[in-house]
């Protein structure tokens, strides 16, 4: 009789327990060539959760605590994925969404969100969706329940520019290197690198063009020799970036300075080509320059996953989520889900500024970041930071 | 002109990479008149396998890496023949064309949860040899690609006209039913022929990440195309037209590049293939009759 009340007992704890928990939905791409970066999210979700339970889980409206607990799913860097994913979410008691990793991905899946808030004649997912990869520019505004913690491109590279062309006054001219087929690269170097360039006085002299899966850049190189730029900038992710950089190093192309993609300063591009990259300056959003992006980067580790710009914003939006629902007062009820979600949306729209790892983030009305930024470098085989504009 | 010229040259000896992974193709379709959509990736699948070689000895010669992305390949090449063809029926043109297109995501996406898709330096084998000529330049690493291509194109005709397997290979090729009334094994013979293109695959997914000089899952889809319009071009199972297509396709999509742009590239290689098989479907290599 008495392990029969001991086994009752356990159960209505257990059915306790479980109502105390909070949901929070990641996803990302986990297979196919970008697989790292959902690795690297996820890894830091967890281990982001696994500290906020750790320090007694997140406060719900009638004052009990609840523990966090991730659920990271596979959108493969498609955008029919993406979409069929966010719908699953929105199935689930996920009270948000932190993710994707694509751009190509964010874009159409923001479309799918409702666009106004309340607006009774618009059925598209009332779901918060906090997005920690996908970079392109000026997404957020597609619809009011998607919200960014992704670098600002256009403050960065105006940034770097400006700061490259005080320190290198003697440098004038500036070569494009893009590749053409990826939806944040493209946008990268035609709307932030080009503009910006020439916005600090620099004089942008050409640009060549490749795809994101090209084995052949020599007519590409070639063309980038005859510029004969003093900076190369080249926009793209790593694999083509290291097929350029080996090129270049074929034909003799060396440029003063190169320039990448903000998404290169990973270790993906040291892991393909460090000893091409040497030198090549990326602003980013992320590097272990205090105690508290170094105790990050090691919890992340914990759990398998690399620290940078990524990886790291979804570790800040764990927090800035847990802060959102404490503010906003959740219940975390199951029959509170949608309100939750509702309360979610409200509290990080109302959000003017978050803290982050290396500083405080700023946020405009359309939900945009605008994060604090480093200038990083490669320096044998490692990203050294170069320039804390903070 | 010095530019045409240039950008056709170099072209045309990175066509030889396309070349490689074509005689593959038209190879087991020449046996087997069967499609293994599966041979650009087990070929990439091979050259990352050659990396183990780098983790046991960090600083081993390229050349032992290539032997064990060429021993790797002719595994790989067992294995598709195994799980694609041997126990499926061959009666079915699009069960093993099903299964080879299954086999070519596994692989693809094995490779990508090993590495977690982060793109690999790759080792090379005279990439710092540049042959120059005024302005004009070729690739040492090309060269060495172009001339494997050509020797196991030559290579291949030993094997298949002078050797007993390549004699048993091509009554196999013509006559399935009459070899086997011969004495010739069928499930051997086919065995064989997966391995020996496994074996060249390995070496052509070594060559073509030493070429780029990163290797990565990228990589496969495009191959795969490239693979099977050179086939197609070349004329399918003749070994001679894989070549000669790898190395027109090279070119002809590199002197595209120059004049139209890279977005619109593969519209013309598309078209090429489009034109050839309206006006030339048997490819360049048409064989004179029909198979008996």
């Amino acid at each position: 009789m008495k392990k029969l009340a001991l086994a009752v007992s356990l159960a209505l704890a257990a059915g306790v327990a479980q109502a105390q928990t909070i949901k929070i939905a990641g996803f990302g791409a986990k297979s196919g060539v970008v697989r790292s970066f959902g690795i690297n999210s996820e890894a830091a979700m967890l281990a982001a959760a696994d500290q906020i339970n750790k320090a007694g889980g997140v406060k719900l409206a009638d004052g009990s605590k609840a523990k966090i607990e991730v659920e990271f799913l596979d959108d493969r860097c498609d955008a029919a994925e993406g979409i069929s994913v966010i719908r699953r979410i929105a199935g689930t008691n996920a009270v948000v969404a932190v993710g994707p990793t694509c751009s190509n991905v964010a874009e159409p899946l923001f479309g799918i969100l409702q666009k106004k808030v309340g607006d009774a004649g618009d059925s598209g997912l009332q779901m918060p969706v906090f997005t920690d990869v996908a970079i392109k520019v000026g997404l957020a505004k597609i619809s009011e329940w998607a919200f960014r913690n992704v670098p600002n491109e256009m403050t960065m590279y105006n940034s770097l520019f400006y700061w490259l062309h005080t320190q290198h006054p003697q440098l004038k001219t500036v070569y494009g290197g893009v590749e053409e087929d990826f939806a944040h690269s493209r946008a990268t170097w035609y709307i932030v690198m080009k503009p910006r360039a020439e916005a600090s006085g620099f004089s942008v002299v050409g640009n060549t063009k490749w795809l994101l899966a090209d084995t052949n850049f020599a007519t590409q190189v070639r063309e980038m020799k005859k510029a004969n730029a003093d900076i190369v900038a080249i926009s793209a992710h790593p694999f083509s970036t290291c097929g350029v950089l080996k090129e270049m190093q074929r034909q003799g192309v060396k440029p003063k300075l190169l320039v990448g993609l903000t998404s290169s300063s990973s270790l993906e591009t040291l892991q393909g080509c460090a000893k091409q990259a040497e030198g090549i300056i990326i602003p980013t959003s992320f590097a272990p320059i205090n105690k508290d992006a170094v105790a990050a980067a090691k919890t992340t580790a914990k759990f398998k996953g690399a620290a940078d710009l990524h990886s790291m914003a979804a570790w800040e939006n764990m927090f800035i989520l847990k802060n959102v629902m404490e503010a906003e007062g959740i219940s975390g009820k199951p029959g509170d889900v949608q309100s939750d979600r509702r309360k979610i949306r409200d509290g990080l729209a109302k959000l003017k500024t978050t803290n982050g790892l290396i500083g405080v983030t700023k946020r405009d009305a359309e939900g945009e970041a605008d994060k604090p930024y480093v200038f990083v470098h490669a320096k044998k085989g490692e990203w050294k930071v170069l320039y804390n504009p903070l | 002109m010095l530019d045409f010229f240039q950008t056709l040259s170099d072209g045309v000896l990175f066509g030889a990479t396309y070349a490689l992974i074509g005689i593959g193709f038209t190879l087991v379709f020449g046996v087997m008149h069967k499609i293994n959509m599966a041979y650009a990736a087990a070929s990439v699948g091979g050259a990352y396998a050659g990396l183990l070689v780098l983790k046991v000895m960090a600083t081993a010669p390229p050349a032992l890496v290539f032997f064990c992305a060429f021993v790797a390949g002719g595994l790989l090449g067992w294995m598709v023949y195994v799980a694609c063809f041997h126990f499926i029926p061959l009666s079915s043109p699009l069960a093993t064309l099903m299964s080879t297109v299954g086999m070519m995501l596994l692989i693809d996406e094995v490779i990508v949860h090993v590495t977690d898709g982060m793109p690999q330096g790759y080792p090379a084998m005279f990439d710092d040899v540049m042959l120059r000529a005024g302005e004009f330049s070729m690739r040492g690493d090309l060269l060495l690609v172009f001339g494997v291509a050509v020797l196991a194109m030559i290579g291949l005709l030993l094997l298949l006209y002078r050797t007993r397997l390549g004699l048993a290979t091509r009554a196999v090729s013509q006559q399935p039913v009459a070899a086997q009334l011969c004495g010739i094994r069928l499930v051997r013979v086919n065995a064989l022929t997966f391995i020996v293109t496994g074996l060249l695959g390995g070496l052509a997914g070594a060559l073509i990440g030493a070429s780029v000089g990163t290797l990565s899952p990228l990589l496969t889809v495009p191959l795969t195309v490239k693979g099977l319009i050179v086939t197609v071009i070349g004329g399918l199972g003749s070994v001679p037209g894989a070549i000669v297509a790898g190395l027109l396709v090279g070119g002809f999509e590199n002197v595209l590049q120059l004049y139209r742009g890279v977005t619109e590239r593969d519209l013309y290689v598309m078209l090429l293939l489009f034109v050839f098989l309206v006006f030339r479907p048997g490819g360049i290599f048409a064989a004179k009759g029909g198979r008996d």
